[in-house]
């Protein structure tokens, strides 16, 4: 699964300003729905629904929230990096600032979920996370997310 | 003069295939091989056959050297075994240490007695030597080889090795009795001398085990002698047993037992020593028992002895597991794990000495085909041991990071042992992580000063932190203190993707991801799945599948999970790009690791067996009496 497929240039967001996991949550949604032609309401309510079973701050300043939505024709990353961190319920309690949000539809099935292993172990590299935290515009950022890795070369 | 350069001669020989067993083990550790494998043909090596050109011929001392090893080896077993891994495991290891042996045994035997063309005893007797699992390669091929498994097969495993070798050695030396007393004793006979041999070693060994104990915390010793003294106990244990016609493995293993898992002092500098006394005993008996055979002679019984390895491992070993495990609901992947793991090892080696010792007939047939079954053993399960619990499913990779750790061994108490960990620049602790709140710091060392924990505040770069720890909780604070990068590692590979809390259902949860479960589980959450299927509670690490994904047990309050990982099927079970980097990891890392316990371990030893004997009472007085001892 490669990032390109999930991400363009279009779907970063260099400078999200939010002051709470909602907000960050409603500021990504109304991006994703500007996306996807959803409703802002409905991506919305589908990421909350997810945090409420755990939340999905992995540690280290990253959250991967995520959901299924029917009416999507495929799957949708959508990358932000925050102004200022955030308290994101995040497992290991520290302040979030880099975000990825990923949106599946009804019938993806493996796909999502290896699309979320992929984001998820991408973000895993230090070396990776330090760079989208040094880049400052929307096509730096997406030039290091998909850049081949060398976690990513084999 | 002769008598004295032949004293020097052996000494140097002797040091010589000690250290080349020790060099080997980088190369062993590097490219996998089960090192009591390397040790076994450093010995071939050296001997007659080989470019060592050693002849050497004495089953005598080989016996000598084969007993007190595996004596130590057992009682070492014994030692580190805690009473509560038995729980849920007791019954099936047991049966297994048992009724397992003797069914390996006969059918091993009856293959034996028609391809070695032997009489029903002499096959029965082949097949009593090959029967029993080796303790010392199961433990070692489990723990060295970084293995975590799950704690059931685990146990399952170290359990059923440590306890069927006195089964085993029974067998053997009464069917040799019977063998030299002539044909066709009562079998009576044959039970009353297991029951009186299996009796006296309990009697022995628990006896030998309290008194030691007893002993230990009774009388003021100079802190060095406690190591010395328990091994001179066990080896004495053993001796007394076995004099009195008893199983004197079984006594010293029951002994060991006994000892570890009572409140004794000096527990850890006892367990450090017996780390190195355990190395040295493996190393000697290996080598000594690869000198013995005569490679040359041992491929004349190739034919018939592979056909008894693949016999054993393929149909015997097998068939009595799935026999012994069967009223305990194994699932299918544990039962072939634990079968595959039948490792055979020096004890078997070690019983076929005994008919050469005791000059019945055929007593090269008994030796060479032991040898090699347990050459095909080591090679094919021992090389493949890591692959299959992979394969099987049943590893946790759990990776420890490599953390530089102080233990102090606190005089007198047992529920706390005292960790010293350095800070570096990375340390997780320093980022983020909290400490536990059962560790309680106590001291810092700052710039060579010793603060307490007000004084110091918060921990910085190049301290030394001390904390007061759980003795079996330690290991968990080693996360703290690697570099983060490590940790987080460690941890993303272990918990898996995403937190999900314990109350979550299983359907809502499986909906979002896809997952396919039986639909009369959807309304069951986390918690109470863990708890309907584990029959004990369940810890941190325990792993439950989740249709095509993976729970993990993050968090347990009491009994009950309240966070678990999800861990997603890619990350799971993908040969992917991260994991070839590890895996280039995972080669040398062990090497060098090793390579530093070693050692460490003989540096120990010979601390502790020359200098122990000068060191002054006062220091084993002091708070933070003297076992010092450094773990990387």
């Amino acid at each position: 699964m490669d990032i390109e497929k999930l991400i363009t240039p279009a779907s970063i967001v260099a400078n999200l300003r939010a002051s709470s996991k909602k907000q960050a949550l409603q500021e990504l949604a109304k991006r994703a729905a500007e996306m996807t032609g959803l409703h802002e309401r409905t991506v919305f309510d589908v990421l909350l629904e997810r945090e409420r079973l755990g939340t999905t701050g992995v540690g280290n300043g990253i959250a991967i929230p995520h959901g299924k939505l029917a009416g999507l024709d495929r799957l949708y990353g959508l990358f932000a990096r925050l102004e200022t961190p955030i308290d994101f319920d995040a497992i290991d309690e520290q302040p979030v600032d880099l975000i990825f949000l990923l949106l599946a539809p009804e019938t993806a099935g493996a796909d999502h979920l290896k699309a979320l292993a992929r984001v998820s172990r991408l973000l895993r590299d230090r070396t990776i996370c330090e760079k989208l935290r040094g880049a400052d515009r929307a096509d730096a950022l997406y030039a290091v997310l998909t850049q081949p890795s060398a976690s990513h070369a084999a | 003069m002769a008598s004295i350069s032949f004293v020097n001669t052996l000494l140097l020989l002797g040091a010589m295939l000690v250290l080349a067993g020790i060099f080997s083990s980088l190369i062993a550790s590097r490219f996998g091989a089960p090192l009591l494998l390397v040790f076994l043909i450093i010995g071939m090596l050296a001997g007659e056959d080989g470019p060592g050109g050693l002849l050497f011929n004495d089953y005598q001392l080989a016996y000598l050297v084969g007993s007190l090893s595996l004596a130590v080896i057992l009682f070492d077993g014994g030692l580190r075994t805690k009473l509560s891994s038995f729980r849920g495991v007791l019954v099936p290891s047991m049966l297994l240490a048992t009724v397992g042996v003797v069914v390996t045994a006969t059918l091993t035997g009856i293959a034996a007695l028609y391809l070695l063309d032997l009489s029903l005893i002499e096959g029965l007797l082949v097949g009593s030597i090959v029967a029993s699992t080796d303790a010392a390669a199961v433990f070692f091929l489990l723990r060295a080889g970084g293995l975590q498994l799950r704690r059931r097969v685990g146990s399952t495993l170290e359990i059923e090795s440590a306890t069927n070798d006195p089964a085993a050695v029974l067998m053997t030396v009464v069917l040799v009795e019977l063998l030299l007393a002539g044909e066709g004793g009562p079998t009576w006979d044959v039970v009353g001398m297991l029951g009186r041999q299996a009796l006296i070693g309990t009697t022995v060994g628990v006896a030998g085990g309290l008194a030691a104990s007893w002993l230990l915390n009774k009388v003021e010793l100079p802190a060095g002698l406690h190591p010395l003294f328990v091994v001179a106990s066990a080896v004495l244990i053993f001796a007394l047993t076995a004099v009195g016609g008893g199983s004197g493995f079984l006594a010293v293993y029951l002994a060991g037992l006994v000892l570890g898992n009572r409140p004794i002092r000096a527990f850890a500098s006892i367990t450090s020593f017996h780390d190195a006394a355990t190395w040295l005993c493996q190393i000697a008996m290996f080598i000594v028992l690869g000198l013995l055979v005569t490679p040359s002679r041992l491929l004349e019984y190739a034919i018939p002895a592979l056909l008894i390895a693949a016999w054993l491992i393929i149909f015997a070993r097998p068939l009595a597991v799935w026999l012994c495990v069967l009223p305990f609901k194994y699932s299918r992947a544990e039962t072939v794990f634990v079968s595959w793991v039948g490792l055979r090892g020096a004890v078997s080696i070690f019983l076929a000495a005994i008919p050469m010792l005791t000059g019945l007939p055929h007593a090269e047939v008994y030796f060479n085909v032991a040898f090699f079954v347990v050459l095909v053993s080591l090679v094919v399960q021992g090389w493949t041991i890591n692959a299959a619990a992979k394969r099987l499913g049943l590893a946790l990779p759990r990776k420890g990071a490599e953390v530089r750790r102080v233990e102090l061994d606190l005089p007198g108490q047992l529920d706390y042992e005292m960790v010293g960990y350095p800070i570096s620049a990375d340390s997780a602790v320093l980022e983020h992580v909290a400490v536990p709140g059962w560790a309680r710091l106590v001291l810092v060392i700052r710039e060579n000063r010793v603060l307490n924990p007000t004084e110091a505040g918060p921990l910085r770069v190049g301290d030394y932190a001390y904390f007061l720890a759980p003795p079996w909780q330690v290991y968990r604070l080693d996360r703290l203190f690697a570099t983060s990068a490590e940790a987080r590692e460690a941890d993303g590979e272990l918990f898996g993707e995403f937190a999900i809390n314990g109350n979550v259902a299983l359907g809502v949860l499986t909906d979002i991801y896809g997952l396919t479960i039986p639909p009369e589980i959807r309304g069951t959450t986390i918690a109470d799945l863990f708890d309907e299927r584990f029959e004990e509670e369940p810890q941190t690490g325990d792993r439950l599948p989740l249709g095509e994904a993976t729970l993990v047990v993050r968090e347990v309050d009491g009994d009950r999970v309240v966070r678990a990982g999800l861990q997603l099927p890619e990350a799971a079970g993908a040969v992917g790009s991260p994991l070839l980097r590890k895996g280039v990891r995972r080669f040398l890392t062990p090497a060098v690791a090793w390579a530093r316990r070693v050692q460490m371990a003989l540096s120990q030893l010979s601390k502790r067996a020359w200098f122990g004997l000068s060191r002054s009472r006062e220091t084993s007085q002091g708070p933070l009496s003297g076992d010092q001892q450094e773990n990387r």
